[in-house]
Order: structure tokens, then sequence, then C-alpha cells
């Protein structure tokens, strides 16, 4: 059923960081990879906000609007149309202080072998050896160590990325926007980055498939309230 | 003459019949997945199946050759001399265009950067004996290109000569490839 230790460690992690934070940090969490996982979660957010709010604590319940969260990535090759793949099982956390951004901190892990590029042989051969190497390595993560403000929607992400078991520092830049029309109650984050394959060992075509590659994740987060 | 000798063997018209379906087959998913098809997926699962049909063509053109050395052809038709030259030059050119093609697709796959394996129609893997090399690779996709059009250009000149020998000259040429030919 509900895989509650993992889902628990989060909320945990997240709680841990939310009382040293002061009032207005809004705390996000975003977990997820199977639908009892999300649930879980989901319930215990909503069941931790009600204790919190006990708390007299104004900090928002967020979630996490699943049909606007993608996981993609494009890449160019010589002769051959531009790929577009994303990945559909991961698990992923967000805290976010709006008043000290540098405080704000992401972790996403990915599940390799779900990725989709259109088709089911398609999607069997970046999963072999020569691509994502799904048996060897299942996962593939970003934790990020610095997140900084550039502009009033905009941040800049740097954090570490483990692809293929190799671990290595990317930047992502992060449109943030606040729907008006919503009052607040909805965040969408736009991150992109781009980064060279090569530097995590992904030798394969290289150069009729490019060495680079764009990473896209788009995520909306609720509040509750 | 024995109509028997003017007919040719049943296995050597299904074989050519085959052949034709396949290699033509071949020749326009190759010309539309590379011209008309922009969507990654689709482009990666035409060319499986396109590299697929080029290994039966190549499989199926040498058993025909064997066939051919084995069997015995019918005469041609009474023609005139330089005419029957053509015919035999476009013949010969078909079968060495039915080899030369497969083949240059076979070592494009093959020394291609981005070697993906051929798994002919599920069934069992196409060995790769070269090392990937992308100048050769150049090469070789150049050359598949050219001898596709070559290919194209003799298949419409073979289809075009059957039709006048059967509407125009009204012979037996094509009536004796048919496949209820007899």
């Amino acid at each position: 059923m509900f895989d509650v230790p993992q889902a628990c460690s989060g909320i945990e992690a997240h709680l841990g960081d939310r009382f040293v934070r002061p009032p207005a940090f809004y705390g996000m969490i975003m977990d997820r990879s199977t639908v009892a996982r999300r649930l879980g979660v989901f319930c215990l957010s909503v069941f931790l906000c009600c204790v919190e709010a006990q708390a007299a604590t104004p900090a928002q319940g967020w979630r996490i609007d699943e049909a606007q969260t993608s996981i993609g990535f494009t890449i160019d090759a010589v002769g051959f149309p531009t790929t577009h793949g994303h990945f559909a099982h991961y698990r992923g956390r967000l805290l976010i202080d709006f008043d000290r951004p540098a405080k704000s901190y992401t972790t996403f892990t990915v599940d390799a072998a779900s990725v989709d590029v259109g088709s089911a042989s398609f999607n069997d051969f970046v999963k072999s050896s020569v691509l994502l190497d799904v048996e060897r390595f299942p996962t593939m993560s970003f934790a990020s160590t610095q997140v900084e403000k550039v502009d009033a929607h905009t941040a800049r992400v740097t954090g570490n990325l483990t692809l293929l078991g190799v671990t290595k520092p990317i930047t992502l830049t992060v449109d943030v926007a606040t729907d008006p029309a919503a009052k607040g109650r909805t965040v969408a984050f736009v991150a992109k980055g781009r980064i060279q394959r090569s530097d995590f060992g992904m030798m394969f075509g290289i150069p009729l498939i490019d060495d680079a590659l764009e990473i896209t994740v788009k995520t909306r987060a609720l509040s509750d309230e | 003459m024995n109509k028997a000798t003017t007919v040719w063997p049943l296995s050597l018209r299904i074989a050519h019949w085959l052949n034709a379906a396949l290699v033509i087959g071949a020749l326009g998913l190759g010309a539309f997945m590379v011209l008309a098809v922009h969507n990654a997926a689709t482009r990666f699962e035409l060319t499986q199946t396109h590299k697929s049909i080029g290994v039966s063509v190549l499989v199926l053109t040498v058993l025909r050759l064997c066939l051919r050395s084995v069997m015995r052809a019918p005469k041609p038709e009474p023609a005139a001399r330089s005419l029957a030259m053509i015919a035999k030059a476009v013949h010969a050119g078909l079968y060495i265009l039915l080899l030369l093609l497969p083949l240059s697709g076979w070592l494009m796959v093959t020394i291609t950067p981005v070697r993906v394996p051929t798994v002919v129609f599920g069934l069992f893997e196409l060995p790769y004996p070269l090392a990937p090399d992308i100048a050769r690779f150049h090469l070789a996709h150049a050359a598949h290109i050219v001898l596709a059009v070559a290919l194209t250009a003799l298949v419409v000149l073979h289809v075009a000569a059957a039709l006048v020998h059967a509407w125009v000259w009204r012979d037996r040429t094509l009536a004796r490839m048919w496949l209820r030919a007899g």
C-alpha cells in the first residue's frame, strides 16, 4: 500500500526546515513516484498543515499540480528530427523561501526507465546500455547547492546532477510565475538548463547526435488554502 | 515454340514479384521517412522497418541469382538487337543495384557513430563487422542516396518497358513473368 516510511522521511526533513525558518517562509513539498505514495504524502501534508494551523504558523501548504508537471529534455541530431522526451516517474522536493531565496532548496530523483521518447522501440533504445543504461543506473538525480535570485521572476539554481553514476554541477535558470487571478495560490516554475552529456560519460553518437541537450522541468504548485 | 520453355519457373516468378514489392516498399519508405517524417519516434520506428525490408531485399536477390543460375530462364521474345542489349543492361543494372543498395545501407548502419541494432523483423540481429567511422559514414550515406535514385530510375524504365511489351508490341514478355503465366 502506501510507502509510508519513504513519504515520512520527506515530510520530516521538510518540517525540520520549516521550524527553523521565519514565519514568512513558504514551505513546499513535492513528492511523487506512485499514485499511492502521492496520495499518502498528500494526506500527511494536509494533516500536518492542520497541526501547524493549530500552532498558529502562517505557513501555507502546497501541493503539486500533476497535470502541469513534467521533466523533459530535447536533443538535436544531424539528419534526424529533434528528439523530445520526458520522464514519467520521479520524486521531487521543493522548499521555497521567497524572502530569502538562497535558503530555498530542491531535489529530484528520476526513474531512468520511465523515459518516454514517443514509441516503445525508441524507448527501449534510449534505455539501452549505450544511452541511459537503466539496468546499471536506474535513477538519475539533482540536488541544488545554491539558489540565487536574478530578478523578480527569475532564479538561478546550481546543483549536482548525477547521471550514469557521475555527479557534476549544472546550472538551471528558473522562471517563477505567480498567477494574479489565483491571488498567489499558484506558483509556476519552469527550470531550463543545458548539459554536455559527455561530462557524464554518455558519448554515444557524438558528433552526429549533439553532445549538448536541453533539460526543461516544469511544475506548478497549488496552495491548499 | 513449346509454351513451357517460354515461361519463367514459378519460383523465380514468385521471387520476382516479392522482390518488386519489397524494393518498392523500401524505396518509398526510405524517401518518405527522410523527406516527410519530422517526428523523432516515428522516424526511428520507420528506419527499423526500412532496414528490415532492405535486408530481405538483399537475401531475396541473392536467392534469385542462385535460383537463376540453376534454373533455365526463358529465351527473350524476338526484338531488335540494340533493344535486346539495352534490356540485358537494365536487367544487369537492376540485379547489381538490388545488391549494392542494401549493402550500402548495411555499411551505413555499421560505420555510423549512431549505431542502432538492426533486428530484422524482430527475428535476428544483423552483424556490424566494421568499426564506426564518421567520414566513411558520410560517403556511404551519399552512395546510398545515389544508388536509391539510380535504382528508382531503373525500376521506372523496367516497368515502362514491360508495359510497352504488353500493350504496344503485344508480346509475351510480361505474360510469362505473370504469377498465373502459362
